[in-house]
């Protein structure tokens, strides 16, 4: 027998090898550690981070496939990698006081967000739908026990097993439809697919039109999209606060790093087919999460539906498509990744042990009690509803921007009436701090916010103003990252 | 189309898979359904070795049969109170789902039988068992480490959330 | 050569069992084996497919499919055995300290 050893070239995937090795380096130094000094394993965590992102640095502008064309490191690939090692590296420093204030400082926890993390860099590098389906199985295996990682709590239980039991019925439609593209292309390999739909007239082939079908709804389970989006809800507010920012950041991101890979690299020439059905996936999806977000009363399960809310702009660049559509949509994740985790800081740091203070009450009267973390969370929360001068403004604009410029101005008009939703549930919270007397409250100590955190509020305020203001340097990386492709 | 012997083998291996995929989805007692589905598995089982794929016909007897089912019953036992329990079978969605379903099933066989598939020449392999390992480890070698790492993540996870304090 | 037709209709019913099995059903372990069955059903498929073209990639897949459904089973599991011990129920319904 004949045996081929496909050429392998590590150099392409060394961030990935880099984020695993270390995962597995705190399980093994875990145990050694006295209960004191667990916080080492945190450090560990975060320099795996680092070391990666520099590692991630050096491939940019290279453009090479390796493991026989499973593997795709392109600037696409490596500027989502960049979005996930930041909102990692920033999840990683507000989990260590977090973690304290619970007590539930265990090594895993660190470990599970680099498998997590890991998972995601592969489904951006990804370019074979199995290699898709394993990044997107490592990611969510190590979400699902993330969620439950208070276990005594349960709330969190609970959100544990509805992310479980709704992520694996997800994967059951994403396999059924990998399938029946396997069935008719005769490869999972995403260039044998771009191949096979280019030279056949695909666009009459059923079974292609039903796998992207159901792999889109596999796909619109992980990036919560309407109709796929009941999970999100109870998920987002059971779980521990950390992880909550982290679900609505890095594998928000990669889920759609692997839906706009698939969709627009790969089944470009059916775009037509697809494109209407994408086009009432986004209007419906921005409508409920803005709507819906109208009614909370608890600020986690508030911007859980704000996070739906935001997967239908970003499906808003999906339906726009081409080169203007991509890089928007990149940079809208960059900037959604930022302001969004800011957001949660704040949340996290208005908590008490056992006691999360997520209520919208919670907040009146934080300007009085707080004035630093209030004017932060008003900054973030103005991101978010899309207020210039701040990056939530500039990546609105380009999206819509490009849906325009593509034809789509009835999409566009959709996304503006609901971004003028959404500003009235941001704005309420805005209103509370400043405008409210705290709610007379027993335990009206000062609110201390670790080093860590303030290093997390300092970054993400500095990435939300910097994008707002001058968008120009981190545009260009976006539209450099998606013109190798087009 | 299957002839002779291996067709009347289908249709039995058919019935016994899809009867006893009902009886799992609607048995009352839990116990029941998990041993419908150590039925439905081996059907299947049935099927790949029809389908001469007999390596994958080993493994499903030993993965889903051997161990995931066996873990279900353990399961069973160690948190349902097995006669007693009553429990509420089904929900409101009964109707809405079996409209989605059979949507999604009309839909399904409509797309399998309009396809035109493409055929390969090829005799079937014999060494199935040789080929894939072949396979494993030169094109799925990335995939065939990646799911070491996914099964590494599931077994701390798996500890992580179920240990006592 | 043989059709794979039968095999492809039959891989999709068990699918839309196991899909119809979620629905319908509220007991979480029922629930969990209706997926058991989805992935059987897109196993099933690939086996066939695999046969049809001629090339093992399929059963390969297959391989993977089986260890990632065996590492779902061991979290899902232990999620399972975690919640139970807080709160003694096996229906989803009664999970709802927040709204399902």
């Amino acid at each position: 027998m004949d045996w081929i050893i496909p050429a392998v070239n590590l150099k392409l995937i060394l961030p990935e090898i880099v984020v695993c090795l270390f995962a597995i380096l705190i399980l093994v130094t875990d145990p050694f550690l006295s209960k004191e000094r667990k916080i080492w394993s945190a450090h560990l965590s975060w320099i795996a981070v680092v070391i990666a992102f520099i590692a991630n640095i050096r491939l940019w502008n290279l453009q090479e496939a390796t493991f026989t064309n499973m593997f795709l490191v392109d600037n696409y690939a490596t500027f989502f990698k960049f979005i996930f090692l930041a909102g990692s590296f920033l999840i990683i420093l507000i989990s260590m006081s977090y973690l304290k204030r619970e007590e539930i400082l265990h090594g895993e926890y660190f470990s599970l967000i680099l498998f997590s993390t890991l998972g995601m860099m592969l489904l951006a590098s990804g370019f074979d739908l199995v290699v898709i389906f394993l990044g997107l199985e490592i990611m969510s295996v190590s979400l699902y026990v993330l969620a439950g990682f208070k276990r005594s709590d349960l709330a969190s239980n609970e959100a544990s097993l509805k992310y479980f039991l709704m992520g694996a019925f997800a994967t059951g439609f994403l396999l059924y439809g990998i399938v029946m593209i396997y069935g008719s292309v005769g490869s999972t390999n995403l260039g044998q697919i771009i191949n096979h739909i280019t030279s056949n007239d695909a666009g009459s082939n059923l079974l292609i039109w039903a796998g992207a079908g159901l792999l889109l709804v596999g796909f619109g389970f992980k990036i919560a999209s309407v109709p796929f989006h009941m999970w999100v809800p109870d998920v987002y507010q059971g779980a521990p606060t950390p992880i909550t920012a982290f679900i609505s950041a890095g594998p928000k991101a990669a889920g759609f790093a692997a839906l706009l890979r698939v969709f627009l690299f790969s089944f470009t020439t059916i775009k037509m087919d697809w494109t209407m059905i994408v086009w009432i996936m986004a209007a419906l999806t921005m409508s409920v999460g803005n709507i819906v977000a109208l009614a909370q009363s608890d600020i986690k399960r508030m911007l859980a539906y704000s996070s739906i809310a935001h997967a239908g702009y970003v499906l808003v660049a999906l339906v726009a498509g081409g080169e203007t559509g991509v890089s928007s949509a990149l940079f809208y994740l960059l900037a959604y990744t930022f302001m969004n985790i800011g957001a949660f800081t704040v949340v996290i740091a208005l908590g008490r042990k056992g006691q999360d203070n997520t209520k919208l009450e919670d907040y009146s009267g934080l300007g009085s009690r707080s004035p630093i973390l209030a004017i932060l969370m008003t900054i973030f929360l103005f991101s978010l509803a899309g207020f210039p001068p701040t990056a939530g403004f500039m990546a609105k604009f380009y999206v819509f921007g490009s849906a325009v410029k593509s034809g789509f101005t009835g999409l566009v008009i959709i996304g503006v009436l609901n971004s003028l939703i959404s500003v009235y549930y941001y704005l309420r919270i805005v209103v509370l701090m400043f405008m409210q007397a705290p709610v007379t409250r027993t335990d009206n100590e000062r609110i201390k916010v670790a080093f860590c955190a303030i290093l997390v509020l300092i970054i993400s305020t500095w990435a939300v103003l910097q994008m707002g203001i001058f968008p120009q340097s981190l545009l260009s990386l976006a539209q450099a990252s998606v013109s190798s492709i087009f | 189309m299957l002839t002779g012997v291996s067709e009347a083998v289908y249709y039995i291996l058919a019935a016994i898979i899809i009867g006893s995929g009902v009886m799992v989805v609607s048995m009352k007692n839990i116990f029941h359904s998990a041993l419908f589905l150590v039925l439905c598995f081996f059907g299947v089982a049935g099927i790949y070795i029809l389908l001469s794929a007999e390596f994958i016909a080993a493994v499903q007897v030993l993965i889903y049969v051997g161990a995931i089912t066996i873990l279900m019953i353990f399961a069973i036992m160690l948190t349902a109170r097995l006669y007693s329990a009553q429990i509420k079978q089904s929900n409101e969605q009964v109707v809405p789902g079996l409209i989605i379903v059979s949507a999604l099933l009309v839909i399904t066989i409509f797309a399998l039988s309009k396809t035109t598939w493409k055929l390969s020449s090829q005799a079937p392999e014999t060494q199935t068992v040789a080929e894939i390992g072949k396979l494993l480890m030169t094109t799925y070698v990335l995939p065939f480490e990646i799911v070491s790492v996914v099964l590494l993540s599931a077994l701390i996870g798996a500890i992580v959330i179920a240990r006592r304090d | 050569m043989i059709s794979s037709s039968p095999y492809l209709i039959l891989s999709a019913v068990i699918f839309i069992i196991g899909v119809l099995g979620v629905m319908v059903r509220r007991n979480i372990l029922v629930m969990f084996m209706s997926i058991e069955l989805m992935l059987n059903g897109v196993n099933l498929a690939f086996v066939a497919l695999s046969r049809q073209l001629g090339n093992l990639d399929g059963q390969v897949v297959v391989f993977l499919v089986m260890a990632v459904a065996a590492a779902e089973a061991a979290v899902g599991l232990a999620i399972i055995i975690c919640i139970y011990r807080n709160k003694k129920s096996m229906n989803v319904d009664d999970f709802n300290l927040m709204k399902w």
